[in-house]
């Protein structure tokens, strides 16, 4: 093998590749031998339980209504944090990590008293014939809340790159407001939102501490698959506990994927089809 | 089109970037601003684009007021130090943008478009590249991308702000001399941008001379180099010697300050001479009108022999063709007289210098 330049890969390959088995592989993959004591019927019996089935829909229905409004919002939050100075910004900025730092059952139990028939927002909504805590819509807003900030600091540096100058390009080449987002600097703004929008809809399928308090946990209406679980492990039910988490697990894992997949896309088509950049000097 | 410039002015908080401009660029012309760094010139640009808008004063596109337009109303192109391609097209959808975002009625049709990208890519010479991305390019190639992405849309006039400054010293040539052919051939008016003398001199048909917000000359780049108006010209347009002088009548008694000073001449007889180092002959013998100094050092840069010389504590630097220095076989330490061929003489009250010259 030739000499590198940047010594230490065999070092850091290891030390990676272990790290990452014990903190990772190992654990998952007791999960998925735990869960192989069952025989495959028992398995799809757990799984595709009328419980759990609606439980899954909850947790991925839930989680990705989130992380769209989360797209969405956090889209118009970023592009104000960078582009617009404002008094009390610094204050707005760190208020954005605030869902990061706080405990998920402090929110979780905030959002519900807010939310709640008497609660200060609930109050209002009620008459409107809107109730959010102790349904599905709650398990939304606590999602929403807790994987709001990956939207926004995943999409700040990168609106921090567009320079001012293409927006004044366009601009100059007769270009609208409203063409010079779509064409200019959507586009370049969408793989780091895709990245955003994945990093929140994640979080929000494994969040468990905030959504417990709002959601009512009903069965069949508002359970989530992570509440599922649990009550099986307190029916001392570990066998079926782990079939559940299999499914989670294959689920998240084949979504992430794909996502993974429409990102690289994104990231990548405009890198151009040919055999790397060739610099030819005119 | 014309462009009319009337008492513009601009200030970005105490600093006054732009103090009371008028400025006539006839149809056609290629201009150039030059000025060193904050005089202004960007500003000016700017706000003939439309992407500043002047605190007072006004801007007209062949006679029609202008002052309020926005820039995609004022149809102008302009092209970016930085060049500011979109990333994410290719350099045909760059080219094409333009074209591609004008309401419907004035869109032309996707054969249309085609065609004339094709045509401008070729005049730029990089119709090959069309399917590239901008990050696959270039600097050369990405600047002349961006020309030809704002003469897309025909603009009336063509902006240049320091379109050649991110570039290396050879593509720099040979871009200012295209950019030179490009406009004889469009013949729109153009104005860019430059703090480089000899990219001003060399390209535009006229240069305006700016510092601290003001015009210091306008003139074709003969007039400004050969006959400056003020001293800060003199010193921006290449290397200068200057000497504290009185003058008497006509003729400016050449010497350091304070050689004679009993004279009780007035104030105003204060007056400061340039002179270029080009246009200093060396003799070994005692002239008349002639300095006498002392030979400090002597190096032979490319065509030129450029001498130093000291002259009652301070430098002149001369520059010689190499025949005339074998002639003179100039050594360290000798003495010899000095005459200026051509000296200009300024009063002192106009001498607000800075350090402003640069080399040739």
């Amino acid at each position: 093998m030739n000499k590198r330049v940047l010594p230490g890969f065999g070092l850091s390959l290891g030390v990676t590749l272990v790290y990452l088995s014990l903190l990772i592989l190992l654990p998952l993959s007791g999960l998925v031998f735990k869960s192989s004591s069952l025989s495959l019927t028992q398995f799809w019996d757990i799984a595709s339980g009328e419980r759990a089935l609606a439980s899954y829909r909850v947790t991925f229905g839930a989680s990705l209504l989130a992380a769209l409004i989360n797209a969405l919002f956090g889209l118009i939050v970023a592009w104000m944090l960078v582009r617009y100075p404002f008094p009390g910004k610094r204050l707005v900025d760190s208020l954005v990590d605030l869902p990061f730092a706080l405990p998920t059952a402090v929110a979780g139990i905030t959002l519900a008293t807010l939310y709640a028939g008497n609660g200060w927002i609930g109050r209002h909504l009620e008459p409107l014939g809107l109730k959010v805590a102790f349904t599905p819509l709650g398990i939304v807003v606590a999602l929403t809340f807790i994987s709001l900030p990956f939207v926004v600091r995943t999409l700040q540096p990168v609106i921090e790159d567009i320079e001012p100058e293409i927006e004044e390009a366009a601009a100059s080449l007769g270009a609208s407001r409203l063409h010079t987002f779509t064409r200019v600097l959507f586009p370049a703004i969408f793989p780091a939102l895709l990245t955003g929008f994945t990093l929140a809809f994640s979080r929000a399928i494994g969040e468990y501490g905030s959504v417990i308090f709002i959601a009512g946990n009903m069965p069949l209406i508002s359970e989530i698959t992570p509440l599922l679980i649990i009550s099986k492990l307190e029916q001392y039910d570990v066998v079926g506990a782990t079939a559940l988490a299999c499914v989670m697990l294959a689920i998240s894992f084949l979504l992430l994927l794909g996502v993974n997949a429409i990102q690289w896309w994104a990231a990548n088509r405009h890198q151009g089809d040919h055999q790397g950049p060739e610099r030819a000097s005119q | 089109m014309s462009i009319e410039i009337c008492g513009v002015g601009k200030r970005f908080g105490n600093f006054v970037a732009l103090d009371n401009i008028d400025l006539h660029i006839p149809t056609g012309e290629l201009v150039a601003l030059l000025g060193p760094s904050g005089c202004g010139k960007t500003t000016l640009l700017r706000i003939i684009a439309g992407m500043e808008s002047a605190d007072s004063g006004n801007v007209k596109f062949a006679g029609a007021e202008a002052t309020h337009l926005h820039a995609r109303e004022r149809k102008v192109g302009f092209v970016f130090q930085h060049y500011a391609l979109f990333r994410h097209m290719t350099v045909f959808e760059n080219v094409a943008f333009g074209l591609r975002v004008k309401a419907k009625t004035e869109r032309p049709s996707e054969a249309e478009i085609r065609r004339r990208v094709m045509d401008l890519l070729k005049l730029v010479q990089l119709d090959w590249l069309a399917e590239r991305y901008p990050s696959q390019l270039s600097g050369g190639q990405r600047q002349r991308i961006a020309l030809a992405r704002a003469l897309a849309v025909e603009p009336k006039v063509l902006l240049l702000d320091e379109p050649f400054g991110a570039l290396d010293t050879k593509v720099r040539k040979e871009l200012r001399r295209w950019l030179r052919r490009l406009h004889d051939e469009m013949h729109i008016s153009s104005v860019f941008v430059t703090h480089d003398q000899e990219e001003a001199l060399e390209v535009a048909d006229r240069v305006v001379v700016m510092n601290h917000g003001r015009i210091e000359q306008i003139g074709t780049p003969d007039e400004v180099y050969s006959n400056p108006a003020s001293p800060f010209v003199y010193q921006f347009l290449g290397n200068v010697n200057v000497f504290h002088s009185r003058v008497h009548g006509n003729w400016a008694d050449v010497g350091r300050d304070g050689v004679d000073k009993m004279d009780n001449t007035a104030p105003e007889g204060q007056a400061m001479a340039f002179v270029r180092p080009h246009d200093i002959d060396i003799e070994h013998v005692q002239v008349a009108g002639g300095l006498e100094a002392m030979v400090q050092d002597v190096h032979a840069i490319g065509p030129l022999v450029r001498v130093e010389l000291a002259h009652a504590s301070e430098l002149i630097e001369v520059e010689l063709t190499r025949e005339r220095a074998t002639v003179l076989n100039l050594v360290k330490g000798q003495c010899v007289w000095l005459k200026p061929r051509q000296v200009k003489v300024f009063k002192v009250a106009e001498t607000a210098l800075e350090e402003g010259g640069s080399g040739i």
